[in-house]
């Protein structure tokens, strides 16, 4: 029987293999090589392979010195916070009330997830025009009787920017995470409300001693996917913005990098990546570090 | 007592009803907004943009679906997505099955090298990875496929490697005394039991390859072969050097999201279990 398992495992197992060598791990080491390279994209300069335009670390160092690229950076860290605190309050408010509706559960869940399959690039045109006409000239601006300086123009301001690309993500994807807490809510045990309410806990005590706790593994997930989906957010973005006004973030950095300078340097290009790469491992392996550690103790 | 309790208890549902009922209100309002506008002339949407359209004028959806190359661009994305999708699912399953019924060194190294790679953003990799597919002369739709098979599978195989575990071994190896062969065992035994996790892998593949903009613009390019999303970028980007063209871009959009309303409405009961499956799991 094992060995039945074992002689198919071997040849079962090879397109996936191959596939995953092809298109992740090769080029994966070929972009860290060619990071230390004079690469410029069809060509190394001054050489045929790249060996021989080996450069050190020349283009980490014209990377830190960037002012584009250190300004996507913070812009990006900035859009992460904002966009990741949205997410997860919008997502765990919504599921708490979903739990505790008696009638519609399924039809919100419903509704609430849609957004989640349209396009980021197409409704990013849509919450665009909503931004700059429906916020900016009838709501909030305009001839409007309620007037919301910050809600209008978001778009063309920095600060109001983040907040502008936080909504809109959080309109997408909090229909998502809603699933993941609802389903987390569903497995804490009734009882241990009912003893909580017996000894006299208000609902703030009941949340923040049990509900909160027993959400740990959810939190660690969604946490996880919230933080991973805005520091790579690149549709949005594109869309909303085209990274003017200062709303450059670091994947619409790297893409545009080797579009701006002539002739286009992809081993610099590359350098940033590597450095983008480093970072998203960074963060997402030091959070789900510390929330499991959280989960264990809860 | 019992009595206010309940009036009480009846008060905070109509509370919460009024919330969600307002928030979900907010959710669909870009959607309406998108479907109101899809009718209006330029002059109309800036003038008018929450109003209906005074007449329901396809004319704006029709010039749309030219300036997008509806037919072509909507054959290749569909194309791309249903192939790149069964390859994802059918290699992902059966390399999860086996290697969950496998427990040497190779099989667990593997699996932690699959679900490691889930860190590597596509940024990281798409430059030299458009060098590689030049040299190997898969600039194209075949490539884009390729790509798309090979960025899914990470996901994929670790979504059903929790999934496989709960699968008996005790029926394969009924099967197999049965005289079935390997093909039969998976397809008939072991792919049935997990189709929750199946139609899982399904929706969320099949809606990141339909929506990907950023893979098919560094492989396609502005040529005949765009998919849905690069048509509707280039199309807004090339008309667009003197404001933005909304008498386009929302007829434009809608015709792109038409095709997900429809496999949503026939399907949204599927899909909602299918995710909460999956995103526990994971």
């Amino acid at each position: 029987m094992e060995n039945f398992y074992k002689r198919w495992f071997k040849i079962l197992v090879i397109p996936a293999v191959i596939l995953f060598f092809v298109v992740i791990i090769i080029p994966f080491i070929m972009g860290i090589t060619y990071s230390f390279t004079a690469w410029r994209g069809s060509y190394f300069k001054g050489s045929e392979n790249w060996w021989g335009a080996l450069v050190g670390v020349t283009n980490y160092i014209k990377v830190f010195r960037s002012e584009k690229f250190l300004s996507a950076l913070v812009f990006t860290v900035k859009f992460t916070v904002v966009a990741v605190i949205m997410k997860n309050i919008a997502s765990l408010g919504m599921a708490m009330m979903v739990k505790k509706v008696s009638a519609g559960k399924g039809f919100f869940r419903t509704v609430f997830f849609f957004p989640n399959l349209l396009g980021g690039l197409a409704m990013g045109f849509v919450w665009s025009f909503i931004f700059q006409n429906i916020f900016s000239l009838v709501l909030f601006g305009g001839e409007s009787a309620i007037k919301i300086p910050f809600l209008c123009d978001m778009l063309q301001d920095p600060n109001k920017a983040i907040f502008a690309m936080a909504l809109m993500a959080t309109w997408q994807s909090a229909g998502y995470m809603l699933l993941i807490y609802l389903n987390g809510l569903n497995n804490i045990p009734d009882d241990l409300y009912e003893a909580a309410s017996i000894d006299g806990a208000t609902p703030w005590q009941k949340f923040k001693n049990i509900t909160l706790p027993m959400l740990m593994p959810a939190f660690t997930i969604v946490f996880f996917l919230t933080l991973s989906q805005s520091f790579k957010m690149l549709d949005e973005n594109l869309a909303l913005t085209s990274g003017n006004f200062g709303t450059r973030m670091l994947s619409l950095q790297i893409l545009l990098s080797t579009r701006e300078n002539i002739p286009a340097n992809y081993g610099m290009a590359q350098a940033q990546a590597i450095i983008f790469f480093i970072l998203i491992a960074v963060i997402s392996v030091a959070q789900v570090t510390v929330t499991k550690r959280k989960e264990i103790e809860a | 007592m019992k009595k206010s309790m309940g009036t009480k208890k009846k008060a905070s549902q109509i509370m919460l009803f009024a919330v969600l009922g307002i928030i979900a209100v907010y959710t669909v309002f870009p959607i309406y907004f998108l479907f109101v506008n899809s009718f209006k002339s330029q002059k109309e949407i800036v003038a008018s943009p929450m109003a209906f359209p005074k007449s329901w004028n396809l004319t704006y959806l029709k010039s749309a679906a030219e300036q997008i190359d509806l037919g072509p661009s909507l054959f290749n994305t569909l194309v791309i997505t249903v192939v790149a999708v069964t390859v994802i699912v059918l290699v992902s399953a059966v390399t999860a099955w086996l290697m969950v019924r496998n427990k040497t060194k190779a099989s667990q190294a593997l699996f932690l090298i699959f679900t490691a790679a889930m860190l590597i953003p596509f940024q990281s990799v798409m430059y030299p990875l458009v060098n590689l597919m030049e040299m190997l002369g898969l600039k194209n739709t075949g490539g884009l496929i390729v790509m798309y098979c090979g960025f899914g599978l990470s996901m994929t195989v670790f979504l059903y490697h929790g999934f496989m575990k709960s699968v008996p071994i005790s029926l394969e190896e009924a099967a197999l005394i049965d005289g079935a062969n390997i093909f039969q065992v998976f397809f008939k035994v072991v792919f049935p039991l997990v189709k929750p996790i199946t139609v899982t892998t399904i929706i969320t593949n099949a809606m990141w390859i339909w929506n990907d903009y950023l893979l098919p613009f560094l492989i396609i390019g502005n040529n005949d072969k765009k998919t849905l999303t690069l048509s509707l970028y280039y199309a807004k980007s090339l008309s667009g050097q003197y404001g933005n063209p909304w008498e386009l871009i929302f007829p434009a959009v809608l015709i792109c999201a038409v095709p997900i309303l429809v496999i949503f409405i026939f399907l949204q009961k599927n899909i909602i279990e299918g995710i909460a499956a999956g995103a526990v799991k994971g």
